[in-house]
């Protein structure tokens, strides 16, 4: 059976709402550079499993280890993968609020990085 | 293409109102076609209009699902009628377009995350930032770090960030790419370290 014609919109719609896969997917492509087929071998699915897999709500709370299973097992993917993908980009997310100083509007990192500066072990940029 | 029975809206509800991650995808298999149909025939209504409209009024469901009382209307009146208003909102292209331009870090919200996965990812997130700070990056390349992980991507922002020189386009967002892809190398390797201890 063929997709519906709405399926690639409703996913790409769903980027723009934080509590949906399809938020989840579009984060970890922009953050690994990869193109939605990338993230399909990734994930060792297809496009059109990966459109549907976006339209569900992303996992959490207590019962989040079964919700992935239970992702996983209706669209063929391990939930490893799975789950591997939404811990990275909450991390990022984590790591993103957490680099912001409210009052100095200076990152920790930026911080960390000056200091590492000022102690003249800043050599050369990682090729 | 009929909508499902009454006890069968009201089951697939009452997973919604359980954030069933499944039940999302079920309430678009279920819903979106019939809904469109019914839009399409009315005179005047294009089928990309129908199909829009019917998107957004589900997105608003499954944000919200407590808004949905199911003692005036069954679930699918609900949704036919609120995508019905929606086809003639001339808002709506505007409203839709700020909610794709608020910013990433500033929108990904994590209160319901359980105290324990929040404490886990909060001790990732830190570990990874202290190693981040180690290495051996300059002060430019985590400014621009910092802006992708914020979710970024405006070739000009990044090539001002990166204090690139005025140059052609393609030369540009060749070059930011370039740059981008160096340090997303450095948190990638960062990951796996990480994964790995």
């Amino acid at each position: 059976m063929s997709n519906p014609d709405w399926l690639e919109h409703a996913a790409r719609r769903g980027q723009s709402e934080t509590w949906t896969l399809a938020f989840v997917f579009e984060q970890y492509r922009q953050l690994e550079g990869l193109s939605p087929d990338d993230l399909a071998r990734e994930l060792n699915c297809s496009r059109d499993t990966l459109l549907w897999m976006s339209l569900c709500r992303k996992p959490e709370g207590d019962t989040r280890r079964e919700q992935v299973t239970a992702i996983a097992e209706r669209h063929g993917v391990t939930p490893l993968s799975l789950a591997r993908i939404l811990r990275h980009v909450e991390i990022m997310a984590t790591l993103a609020m957490s680099t912001r100083d409210e009052q100095t509007g200076t990152s920790r990192i930026q911080l960390a990085a000056r200091d590492r500066i000022d102690r003249g072990d800043d050599d050369e940029p990682t090729p | 293409m009929s909508f499902p029975s009454q006890p069968e809206e009201q089951a697939l509800h009452e997973r919604v109102l359980a954030r069933d991650s499944l039940a999302w995808e079920d309430v678009f298999k279920v819903f979106m076609d019939p809904i469109i149909a019914g839009l399409s025939k009315r005179p005047g209504q294009s089928q990309e209009d129908a199909r829009d409209a019917t998107i957004d009024v589900i997105y608003e469901y499954l944000n919200d699902p407590e808004r949905y009382v199911p003692d005036k209307a069954r679930l699918h009146i609900y949704l036919a009628q609120a995508a019905r208003k929606r086809t003639v909102d001339r808002y709506r292209s505007n409203a839709a377009r700020h909610r794709r331009e608020q910013e990433y870090g500033g929108v990904f919200e994590l209160r319901a995350m359980p105290p324990k996965d929040s404490l886990e990812i909060t001790v990732e997130a830190r570990r990874m930032a202290d190693r981040l700070a180690q290495q051996p990056l300059t002060e430019t390349d985590h400014h621009v770090i910092k802006l992708v992980m914020e979710g970024e991507r405006s070739t000009h922002v990044l090539a001002e960030a990166m204090g690139l020189p005025e140059s052609e386009e393609t030369v540009r967002r060749r070059e930011v790419k370039r740059n981008r892809d160096r340090l997303m190398k450095v948190l990638g390797r960062l990951r796996k370290e990480d994964s790995d201890v």
